[in-house]
């Protein structure tokens, strides 16, 4: 039993990180419908140039964290400008291929700048590990957890309440009639890509801490949008329970299944959980059924 | 005719680049010969391959300095393969016809094993890192020092003397975690029949996926089978990960963990995570650490990179033995048959003659015969303290575990 | 658009894939050209072009279910790696002749690739796309976890051989390669000329109104996934019996993903695409190759030979650039060339879908259909 919780409970506290990554790709859907691959560069980029800040520069820690949240905005404003601007009015399809595109091309300049090396981020987060009941739950876990829901709650919040939230929502809408009330839809999405790009940094700085920057850190963004497809590509709740659902699943099923068949049930298990999600309810837990007419 | 466009002109270009292969004939003038290096400089082994490949770069750049091998200069070959077959067997089939192509080093099991039956064919010399099975199936391909099997057979010794020093009775448990590719097994292929042998029970082993960034799992179901040992595969920084994990659920404080040759070097993983990888005993078949940076050797690396010694990796080092063993070959085969008729088939000749070349202290003396193709014999054992390296035995002769398995 | 004076007088002149007299002898001396060209042993030239015609066969099926079926499918590289183990493990451990395994490992390939295109009844689009790179993740763990395959230490199968005459060398694994490719770049032009072309064709411009007009959707979808999966099981079988090394990690995410590149690069709807996207795309790539020890020693913050990252840097940058600028392709470009060259010194041609005279200007930007299938 406490390996079943062992497994769990770890499973969740990692599944928190994953549905940060699937909330900026929720809520780059949401405005824009378009479907971006480009997050997992963005956190691996992220938490690369927090390293640079706090280690490389000996900056404090929240001056790091500031610049890093500058440094995640101009990228993914960056993105947003030069490769994703130039094709609205085209196909949705080609911009998913586009932010494939920003993946490779960013992968290759991350893999030169790495060299297959590993950087680890300095412990900035209590490195202890509460013994409850026989189960080892690190405090840094949960102090990310922590962080992951409270980036939740304030998305939430700025979609409620903030001006520029509700705007975001009306284009998630209908583009057209949010452009016939005045607002700006160029805006938004840019505003929606420095934001994604936000939170993914935050999911990259707290994955980084756990797993450390290494070459295969920005292939994460692969299992966010699984998580995001889980749970309803318009919905962020939908994502948050995903994500949850994902981490223990990975976890159980790695720790279950695999002296049964010999391994590497891990890395399987989120992608049988997609296919089957797709074929069975193909637009996630929560999210809206669309219609389609000839 | 109209303007022909950018693309049309952009498509000329580009076949005239393709068209256009440079030859070695820049080096026409001088006499030499040339070393090919299959390596990853920018995947999962790329912190292994990087400071390695310098090492022969320097070395060969110290060589020529010093006017090469009887007037013979050796050209320097480095391919980035991305640890990619595909990529490794085109690189192979473009600088095959480099003048005097004498050794390729193929620094990947899987890439080993696929090149192999091409150097074959030209027999041209093949190093690979460490399969036994190379040993077993006699060919034109050499392994770099004592076969993983053995090592893994040393470490089962120390193993069982250290469980007897601290006064337990019985057996030790011991368990084994490592890549899930040919490399991760192939230290089980020798290793498990040894462990039978010296009646050391081996926990069931486990294997990741060389990109996997958490190894909790893993670790958790070897500890609930009551491991005391757990031997780490993997090309730092791997194993440097897999122990950060097992220290975070609180494993190293009842479990002995031990490392490969590839384990946790001072500038890369005993750097990353000083306390996790604190008691930590590496098995190696070089010398590293403090050791290491004090060779002679080791000054080619401020002269030639410019780098403070802190930042010097041990594989670096241990790259240079691959350039001494291709000096001593190339002596002895152009003794025997002279620059002109220098071929693959002369270099394989040579290298069956350097048993007991010392490679001036770095490793064990080489053992390279014609019915031997392990490098050399010996191994050392190093611990982790307080964020070095520092040995805890002198060299020890391996055991022979390739003979145990059935390859 | 026709070169001046020919016309179409009959029906099977205007279906014909080669159209003149002097199409006939361009093919012909091509072809001969193409046989001939081991006899100048060009050792390198000789692997790349094998390594470009296996390609280009995996491309080919990929266009036929992406580029004329509209259905996207990330499977290629598990495809192919079906088809290279099945080739490998009839011919190693059942006996097999090469002669027999290639079209069994297409067919076992194609198969399985029912399996895997069943998704594509339910979902389409993006959705899809997520759908195949899950069963290439699927398909990659099976084999790593059976014993039949070799698990992670791979096979090692023999060359092919008639006879006692062995096809050990590249030289003469290119007549068999090359050969194939003919093959299966004729039945791909072909296939699309006929009813199931058209029916493909059809889906990928709106598949509700195809179903609606009587294309049964299950049938040709599924079809269309055994044809592609078909044309990669070939081409795996023929780079296991090339390479002599079936090996899991030769079949990633990374090989489907510039599948798919070259083919946008290339041009998604016409057979020519392919081919341009292969040749382009794998050309960058042994350039980056051959000049990144000169870019190494020039820019030293690069690091020690940064060959492969710089090509995939290359290969997102020129994916970037061509959907900006050029989303149909080289093939498009190709074909405003030929309308320009056949059209020169005149300046217009007759738009047949607007109804217009439009000026034809070399290279533009917005230039509109031609009434080609795109």
């Amino acid at each position: 039993m406490t390996n079943f919780l062992q497994l769990a409970i770890t499973g969740l506290l990692t599944g928190g990180l994953y549905a940060m990554v699937g909330a900026a790709i929720v809520l780059v859907y949401k405005s824009t419908h378009v479907v971006s691959l480009a997050h997992g560069q963005f956190l691996a980029f992220g938490a690369f140039f927090f390293y640079i800040f706090i280690s490389v520069l000996d900056l404090p820690f929240w001056a790091a964290i500031l610049l890093t949240f500058l440094v995640a905005a101009a990228i993914g404003l960056a993105a947003e400008r030069f490769s994703l601007r130039p094709l609205i009015g085209q196909p949705l399809f080609s911009a998913f291929l586009m932010t494939f595109a920003i993946f490779m091309t960013m992968d290759g300049i991350f893999q030169l700048i790495l060299k297959g090396e590993t950087r680890t981020l300095p412990h900035f987060l209590s490195t202890e590990t509460l013994s409850v009941g026989g189960l080892n739950i690190p405090t840094g876990g949960i102090l990310s957890f922590g962080v992951a829901l409270a980036m939740f709650s304030l998305l939430g919040l700025f979609f409620r309440f903030t001006k520029v939230g509700l705007g975001m929502r009306a284009t998630a809408e209908d583009h057209q009639l949010a452009q016939s009330t005045g607002i700006s839809v160029r805006t938004i999405f840019s505003i929606v890509w420095i934001v994604s790009a936000l939170v993914a940094a935050v999911a990259g700085i707290s994955l980084a801490r756990v797993m450390d920057i290494h070459y295969p850190l920005p292939w994460i963004g692969v299992k966010g949008l699984v998580v995001a497809l889980f749970g309803g590509l318009d919905s962020l709740p939908g994502a948050l329970l995903a994500g949850l659902i994902l981490g223990m699943l990975e976890n159980l099923s790695a720790g279950y299944l695999d002296p049964l068949v010999g391994g590497g049930v891990g890395d399987v298990a989120a992608y049988v959980m997609l296919l089957l999600i797709l074929l069975v309810k193909p637009f996630g837990l929560f999210g809206l059924k669309r219609i389609e007419r000839i | 005719m109209r303007k022909a466009g950018g693309g049309f002109i952009f498509i000329i270009l580009v076949s005239c680049l393709l068209l256009w292969t440079p030859k070695g004939d820049s080096w026409a003038q001088e006499k030499t010969v040339t070393y090919l290096s299959l390596a990853d400089y920018t995947g999962p082994i790329a912190g292994l391959n990087v400071p390695a490949d310098m090492g022969v770069e320097d070395y060969f750049k110290e060589l020529n300095a010093r006017g090469g091998v009887e007037g013979v200069k050796v050209k320097f070959i480095g391919v980035d393969t991305r640890y990619d077959v595909a990529r490794a067997v085109s690189a192979y089939k473009r600088y095959r016809t480099e003048t005097k192509l004498l050794v390729v080093n193929a620094i990947s099991t899987g890439i080993g094993k696929a090149v192999g039956p091409l150097t074959a064919r030209d027999k041209i010399v093949q190093l690979v890192p460490g399969d036994g099975e190379f040993q077993a199936k006699r060919g034109r391909v050499f392994i770099w020092g004592p076969a993983y099997q053995d090592s893994f057979a040393a470490a089962l010794d120390w193993i069982l003397g250290d469980w007897k020093a601290r006064g337990k009775s019985g057996v030790p448990k011991v368990g084994f975690i490592s890549w899930d590719n040919p490399y991760g097994k192939e230290f089980l292929r020798g290793g498990r029949e040894y462990a039978e042998k010296i009646g050391v029970p081996l926990l069931k082993p486990e294997f990741f996926p060389p990109g996997a960034l958490d190894h909790t799992v893993y670790l958790t179901r070897l500890a609930t089978a009551g491991a005391n040992y757990i031997f780490a595969g993997g090309v730092d920084p791997t194993p440097t990960n897999v122990i950060r994990d097992a220290h975070k659920l609180g494993l190293t404080k009842t479990i002995q963990f031990l490392a490969d040759y590839w384990g946790p070097t001072e500038p890369v993983g005993v750097r990353a995570h000083p306390e996790a990888l604190e008691g930590t005993v590496i098995t190696s078949y070089y010398l590293r650490g403090e050791e290491a940076k004090k060779h002679p050797l080791a000054a080619l690396w401020k002269k030639y990179r410019g780098k403070p010694y802190e930042d010097l990796n041990e594989v670096y080092p241990n790259g240079m033995v691959w350039g001494m063993d291709f000096e001593e070959g190339l002596k002895i085969a152009l003794k025997d048959v002279g620059y002109e008729k220098l071929n693959g088939e002369a270099m394989f000749q040579a290298y069956q003659k350097l048993t007991g070349f010392k490679r001036q202290g770095i490793t064990g003396p080489n053992a390279y015969s014609p019915t031997s193709r392990r490098g050399s014999l010996e191994i050392k054992f190093y611990r982790v303290k307080s964020a070095k390296v520092i040995p805890v035995t002198e060299w020890k002769k391996a055991p022979d575990a390739v003979s145990l398995h059935k390859f | 658009m026709l070169p001046c004076g020919v016309y179409n007088e009959r029906y099977a002149q205007d279906m014909a894939v080669v159209r003149t007299k002097r199409h006939w002898a361009i093919l012909l001396i091509s072809l001969f050209l193409l046989y001939l060209f081991p006899v100048f042993d060009l050792q390198y030239f000789i692997s790349f072009i094998n390594y470009l015609c296996i390609t280009f066969i995996i491309v080919l099926g990929l266009q036929v279910v992406t580029g004329f079926c509209g259905q996207v499918s990330f499977g290629q590289a598990a495809f192919m790696a079906i088809g290279a183990y099945t080739s490998a493990i009839l011919t190693l451990k059942f006996g097999f002749s090469f002669w027999l395994a290639l079209p069994l490992s297409g067919l076992s390939a194609g198969v399985i690739g029912l399996i895997g295109g069943a998704p594509s009844l339910r979902i389409k689009g993006f959705y899809l796309a997520m759908a195949t790179l899950a069963i290439h993740f699927l398909i990659m763990w099976l084999i790593m976890h059976l014993e039949i395959t070799g698990s992670t230490q791979g096979l090692h199968p023999a060359p092919p051989s008639i006879g006692g005459f062995e096809f050990d060398s590249d030289g003469k694994m290119y007549y068999i390669i090359v050969s194939v490719m003919l093959l299966m770049t004729y039945g791909a032009k072909n296939m699309m000329r006929t009813r199931l072309g058209r029916a493909f064709v059809a889906i990928r411009d709106n598949d509700l109104a195809a179903e609606v007009m009587g294309i049964n959707l299950y049938r040709y979808k599924l079809l269309a996934f055994f044809i592609s999966c078909f044309y990669a099981g070939i081409a795996g079988s023929l780079w296991a019996h090339w390479i002599m090394v079936v090996h899991p990690e030769q079949f990633t995410v990374l090989h489907a993903v510039w599948y798919v590149g070259m083919l946008i690069v290339g041009g998604m709807s016409l057979t020519a695409g392919a081919f341009f996207g292969v040749v382009f795309l794998r050309g960058l790539d042994e350039l980056v190759m051959f000049s990144s020890p000169f870019l190494a020693s020039t820019f030293p913050w690069l690091g020690t030979h940064p060959a492969a990252s710089l090509g995939v840097t290359a290969f997102g940058l020129i994916l970037i650039i061509f959907l900006i600028f050029e989303p149909r392709g080289i093939a498009h470009r190709w074909e405003i060339f030929k309308t320009s060259y056949r059209l020169y010194p005149f300046a217009y041609y007759y738009n047949s879908s607007s109804r217009k005279w439009d000026k034809v200007i070399f290279p533009r930007w917005d230039i509109p259909d031609y009434g080609y299938p795109s």
